[in-house]
């Protein structure tokens, strides 16, 4: 039988393994959606010149493990000098690899703007900066939440993987506990339900925010075709 | 790093040929049970569909290193001894099933309506309607995301390491700390994933433009 | 080949003009769009481009309007060069501040609105007026529905443009143009994307317009409404200036060939 217990006995480390976890997914995905907002940026801005090494960048993050880059930035890094804390570079990891799947997202977003609608704002002599977080950004946003919601819910699940270069998350943490107590389902139980409380907020909160949007123009219906999916 | 391609690539490609060994079994099985799935997640029964929900949830919604612990602990408590390469290819496949229901349930989903009327007042049987009306199609619909789904799993497959099978991640950290190269081979790792996963997304790309022919666009 | 005198009104009546293009030409590629074309245009005069589709009409508004490049040749808006500068005797592109800066007198209506979906009517109107111009959201209002007012759509300033008919869109578009006050419009088939019924409400505002001293350029099929209010016809096809003058004289007494045509082909079809 569920030993509830147990799990009081040990809510010191299930609550040092959440505090990980969502502080170090938290700064990643904050670094995965700027960071993936220039690279998007930048290709729009000049294709000819950026266009090709962003390319290159998205694909070598869809095509790589998350926990291969983990493994370069913390144990191949101190061989070019490069010496971060594993939670640094669980938060620098998060952060690169989702890069390269939200530029692709946002790239989405640039290009389903007519271009006509920025000729009309360029005009009237709005400036570049002011089309792009007055014209296109509002108006990508309601396309590009839900697939961005998903993909913060990927890097959540994917975060695990930092207990693998030692970092005290909620999945490290749940294993010490199962090492110290050898009982396998409450902690690895208690745990999962944490990670879909995260990520049921997460989604919950992206679902609410994509309303908000199609309230305030009321315009096309939600874009057909095949959900989002992604595992993770 | 091309050293250590060089000086290391038996090893590697032994590594390597693991990974697609256990992703591919996987993807496999987890297509039959997904397909089962996606028919569980549109039945008329809610006595069906609602635990065909819940299973989808839970191996949606966790990550997949605490699924896989979870298997490779949990078993051998309800005394099921597995090798860690079964409990690699069975967590793998419950968890791409719950993946690839979602994918098919979608695909399903997009075919009108009107067609399956037609096969049924045609007198074609409900079982003969899936198999020979809807699946064929579901399959096309649905080539872009399994295929991200196949790269997905090769990816995820990089995590069976920690339970100790010798596949191309485990081999990298062995020549890695033989070596004290972490840099160069983590990199070499990283270009044979890669390479790997280029090759599944040009195919599917050609496997798509071939397949396009006949499918209603509607 | 047209000469800068064929193309402007006569010199004694000709005052500064306030679009001036020089030899400009234009390719997309390999394919010569715009060739040596040579216009000028002064204040208060109404000219309408008519042409073939395909003959570099709109091609030549938007380099005008520099939203495409020109390759070769100048373009003056109010004296000063659009787009590019001389540096030490090298032509390079000026930046895009710049072409804000000389193009600032210029306000442009498109074939397809181009209204922003995610603002209201006079939103779509105040959004130029606050952010370039730098007016607070009560004084951008007060001026945004003026010019909605103008246009016959005050009654509508709430509205998405997803809920307005696509007379009463190119007719806001008008208004957001206009609130900039612009000294010259340009017109890109401003009525082609519309249905028969919906084309009059929005030449009758244009009209309203050049009645009213708007200095303005239009790209357009609708040779009722050149030849009513056009001082000047201007006939292009394969990217040069075939023919222009008054619109009495082009639309009677077409001289060349190509212009006959077109003319006999639109009557052929508008008969019918």
């Amino acid at each position: 039988m569920l030993d509830i217990t147990l799990l009081w006995e040990m809510r010191g480390l299930i609550l040092q393994g959440l505090w990980n976890t969502l502080w170090i997914c938290f700064l990643g995905c904050l670094l995965a959606l700027s960071l993936g907002l220039v690279l998007a940026a930048l290709r729009l801005a000049n294709p000819r010149l950026f266009g090709y090494p962003v390319a290159c960048y998205v694909e070598i993050c869809r095509g790589t493990p998350l926990l291969i880059l983990l493994f370069l930035l913390y144990y191949g890094g101190p061989s070019i000098g490069l010496r971060l804390d594993a939670e640094i570079a669980g938060v620098v990891g998060i952060g690169l690899y989702g890069a390269g799947y939200f530029a692709e997202i946002y790239r989405g977003g640039f290009k389903s703007i007519p271009k006509g609608q920025l000729e009309a704002a360029r005009m009237l002599g709005i400036s570049p900066w002011h089309a792009l977080i007055r014209v296109q950004i509002p108006q990508m946003a309601r396309l590009i939440v839900p697939p961005g919601t998903n993909q913060l819910i990927i890097l959540v699940k994917e975060s695990a993987l930092i207990s693998i270069i030692s970092v005290d998350d909620l999945t490290k943490n749940a294993t010490t506990i199962v090492n110290q107590t050898f009982q396998v389902i409450e902690p690895y139980l208690a745990v999962a339900l944490l990670y879909w409380l995260i990520i049921e907020l997460i989604a919950r909160s992206g679902y609410a925010l994509e309303k908000r949007l199609a309230n305030r123009q009321p315009r096309q219906a939600a874009p057909q075709g095949a959900p989002p999916h992604a595992n993770g | 790093m091309f050293e250590i391609l060089l000086n290391h690539y038996p090893v590697l490609l032994k590594g390597l040929t693991t990974t697609l060994v256990v992703s591919l079994s996987a993807i496999a099985l987890g297509l039959v049970l997904g397909v089962l799935l996606a028919f569980g997640l549109t039945s008329r029964y809610r006595l069906v569909r609602w635990p065909c929900g819940l299973y989808r949830s839970f191996w949606r919604g966790t990550p997949i290193l605490l699924q896989l612990l979870l298997v490779y602990y949990l078993l051998p408590e309800i005394g099921i001894e597995l090798a860690p390469i079964q409990a690699a290819v069975l967590t793998l496949t419950l968890n791409t099933a719950a993946f690839q229901a979602e994918i098919f349930r979608s695909g399903i989903s997009h075919i009108p309506a009107g067609q399956i009327e037609a096969a049924r007042m045609a007198g074609i049987s409900a079982w003969h309607t899936r198999r020979r009306i809807i699946m064929p199609q579901v399959f096309r619909l649905t080539l872009p995301p399994l295929t991200n789904e196949i790269i997905t799993i090769l990816k995820n497959s990089s995590l069976i390491s920690v339970i100790a099978v010798t596949e191309l991640m485990r081999v990298s950290e062995q020549i890695a700390s033989r070596t004290f190269q972490p840099l160069e081979t983590y990199l070499a790792a990283a270009l044979l994933y890669l390479a790997v996963n280029l090759v599944l997304a040009r195919l599917s790309a050609y496997l798509e433009r071939r397949m396009t022919g006949g499918l209603a666009t509607e | 080949m047209p000469t800068a005198d064929t193309l402007s009104p006569p010199f004694s009546s000709r005052p500064k003009s306030i679009v001036e293009a020089q030899g400009i030409s234009k390719q997309f590629g390999d394919l010569e769009v715009l060739t040596d074309i040579d216009f000028s245009l002064a204040p208060s005069e109404v000219v309408c481009v008519i042409g073939p589709s395909g003959s570099g009409k709109s091609t030549l508004l938007r380099c005008l309007a520099f939203l495409e490049p020109y390759d070769h040749g100048s373009v003056y808006i109010d004296g000063q060069l659009l787009g590019y500068e001389d540096r030490s005797g090298k032509r390079v592109r000026t930046s895009e501040k710049r072409v804000d800066e000389v193009r600032a007198p210029v306000g442009m209506v498109f074939q397809h609105f181009h209204l922003w979906p995610h603002r209201t009517a006079l939103e779509n109107v105040t959004e130029a007026l606050r952010l370039v111009n730098g007016l607070s959201r009560r004084d951008a209002d007060v001026e945004g529905m003026a010019m909605l007012e103008q246009v016959g759509l005050a009654d509508r300033a709430g509205h998405f443009p997803e809920s307005l008919s696509g007379g009463q869109k190119q007719r806001v578009a008008i208004a957001r143009a206009l609130a900039m006050k612009p000294r010259v419009m340009f017109f890109d088939e401003p009525t082609s994307a519309l249905d028969p019924e919906l084309v009059g409400e929005v030449l009758d505002v244009m009209k309203k317009l050049a009645a009213d001293g708007m200095t303005m350029v239009i790209v357009t099929h609708e040779m009722g409404f050149a030849a009513k209010v056009a001082d000047r016809v201007i006939f292009m096809d394969q990217g040069r200036v075939v023919e222009s003058g008054p619109p009495a004289t082009l639309f009677r007494q077409p001289k060349s060939e190509r212009l006959q045509q077109f003319l006999n082909t639109w009557r052929e079809r508008h008969i019918d």
